[in-house]
C-alpha cells in the first residue's frame, strides 16, 4: 500500500471506538432479551415466508426490532403492514 | 448512613475490582472513618496483596464460619492506615465453603461497628458472585473500556436487578487517555450511554500501580499518583459529595498522529 492510500485509509476508517460502541449496543441488546444473534433474522424469514399467500399483505415493508423496556423481558416487535390500493 | 455496605463486582476478572477495593477502602479510613474490607473472593484471595497485609494473616473468614475464631479476632488491622481492617478470604478452600447467609451474618455482626463494609466480589456470575452481593446496600460494577468488560458489566448489572437489589454504580477503571484521542479506545460517557449506569468514578491507567501493588501500598497514599487521586474522589462522592471527574483529555500531538499513520505506537 502506498503512502497516499495509507493517508487515506488512515481518513475514512471509522474509529476502533465508534465501532465497539455498536458492535456493543447490538450486543447488549440481544443479551438483555435473552435473544440468539440471528434471532430477529431468522423470525423474519419464517414471517415472510408464512405471508407470502396473502396478496394485501406488503411483504417489503415488514419490519422487526427487539424492544427491551425496563424491568420486563426483551420482546421482538414486527409490523406487517397492509398493501393498500 | 444508607450505603454502609458496599459491593465491588465486575463479571469479567483482572478488570481491577480488589485495586479498586483496597484504594477506595483506604481512602475512607484515612479521612477517619472506621472501615472493613472482606475479601469475598474464597480460594484466590488477593485483597491482601493490594493493601499489603498478607504477612499477617493469621485467621481467615472461612474460620470464622467454621467458629474457629470470632470475627473480630479474623480481622486484620492495617499498620499504615488507621481504623482500617481486612477479612481476608480463605486461600485453601473454596467458593462453597462461604454460603450466602454466612456472609449476610458476618455483615451484620460488623455493621454496627463500622462506618463502611466493603465487599470484594469474585468475578463471575455464580455463586460466589451471588454471595457477595447478597449482603450489600450498594452495589459498584468495575468495568475497562472494553468490549468483554462493558458485555459483563452488563450481565451482572440484569443479574442484580433480577436478585432486587438496587441499580449497580459504575467505575470506569484503566481508561487511557492517550488511546480515547486516537479514537481507539472508548471513554467514560461512551461507557455510561451503552450501560446506562450511573458513574461514580473515572481511574486513568496509572504506569506506577504495578509498583504499588508490589510494594502492598495503595495509590491513594500518594499525593502525586493520579489513579490515586480518582479513588480518593470516588470516596468522596460515596459520602455524598459532588466531586468533578478528573480531566483526563489528552492533546495528541501531530508527532502522535503520524507515528499512528504509520503504524507505530
Amino acid at each position: 500500500m502506498g503512502f497516499v492510500d495509507k493517508i487515506k485509509e488512515a481518513f475514512s476508517r471509522p474509529p476502533a471506538k465508534e465501532i465497539a460502541k455498536k458492535r456493543l449496543q447490538l450486543i447488549l441488546k440481544y443479551d438483555r432479551a435473552g435473544l440468539p444473534p440471528n434471532a430477529v433474522e431468522a423470525v423474519k424469514d419464517a414471517i415472510l415466508k408464512a405471508l407470502k399467500d396473502f396478496p394485501f399483505i406488503d411483504a417489503s415493508g415488514v419490519t422487526i426490532n427487539i424492544a427491551n423496556e425496563e424491568n420486563s423481558k426483551g420482546k421482538i416487535e414486527i409490523e406487517v403492514p397492509v398493501r393498500n390500493n | 448512613m444508607a450505603d454502609k455496605v458496599i459491593c465491588i463486582t465486575s463479571g469479567k476478572g483482572g478488570v481491577g475490582k480488589s485495586t479498586v477495593t483496597g484504594n477506595v477502602a483506604t481512602a475512607l479510613a484515612a479521612k477517619g472513618y472506621k472501615v472493613v474490607a472482606i475479601d469475598a473472593d474464597i480460594g484466590l484471595r488477593n485483597l491482601d496483596l493490594v493493601l499489603g497485609l498478607e504477612n499477617r494473616i493469621v485467621y481467615d473468614i472461612v474460620h470464622v464460619i467454621e467458629g474457629v475464631c470470632p470475627v473480630e479476632k479474623a480481622l486484620v488491622k492495617d499498620k499504615k492506615t488507621k481504623n482500617l481492617y481486612l477479612l481476608p478470604a480463605a486461600q485453601t478452600k473454596d467458593k462453597s465453603a462461604v454460603k450466602p447467609e454466612d456472609l449476610v451474618n458476618i455483615v451484620e455482626k460488623l455493621r454496627e461497628k463500622f462506618d463502611f463494609i466493603f465487599i470484594d466480589s469474585p468475578a463471575g456470575i455464580e455463586e460466589g458472585f451471588k454471595t457477595a452481593v447478597l449482603p450489600a446496600d450498594t452495589i459498584i460494577v468495575v468495568a475497562n473500556p472494553e468490549m468483554a468488560s462493558i458485555r459483563d458489566a452488563d450481565r451482572v448489572t440484569g443479574l442484580c436487578e433480577a436478585m432486587g437489589k438496587p441499580e449497580p454504580k459504575l467505575i470506569v477503571n484503566r481508561l487511557d487517555p492517550k488511546k480515547v484521542a486516537r479514537g481507539d479506545m472508548m471513554d467514560a460517557d461512551d461507557v455510561v450511554q451503552i450501560l446506562g449506569l450511573e458513574l461514580i468514578g473515572i481511574v486513568p491507567e496509572d504506569k506506577n500501580m504495578v509498583s504499588y501493588i508490589n510494594r502492598g501500598e495503595p495509590a491513594v497514599l500518594f499525593e502525586d499518583s493520579i489513579a490515586g487521586k480518582a479513588f480518593r474522589n470516588i470516596a468522596e462522592r460515596l459520602l455524598g459529595k459532588k466531586v468533578p471527574f478528573l480531566d483526563l483529555s489528552y492533546n495528541e500531538s501531530f508527532l502522535d498522529k503520524l507515528k499512528k499513520l504509520f503504524g507505530g505506537e
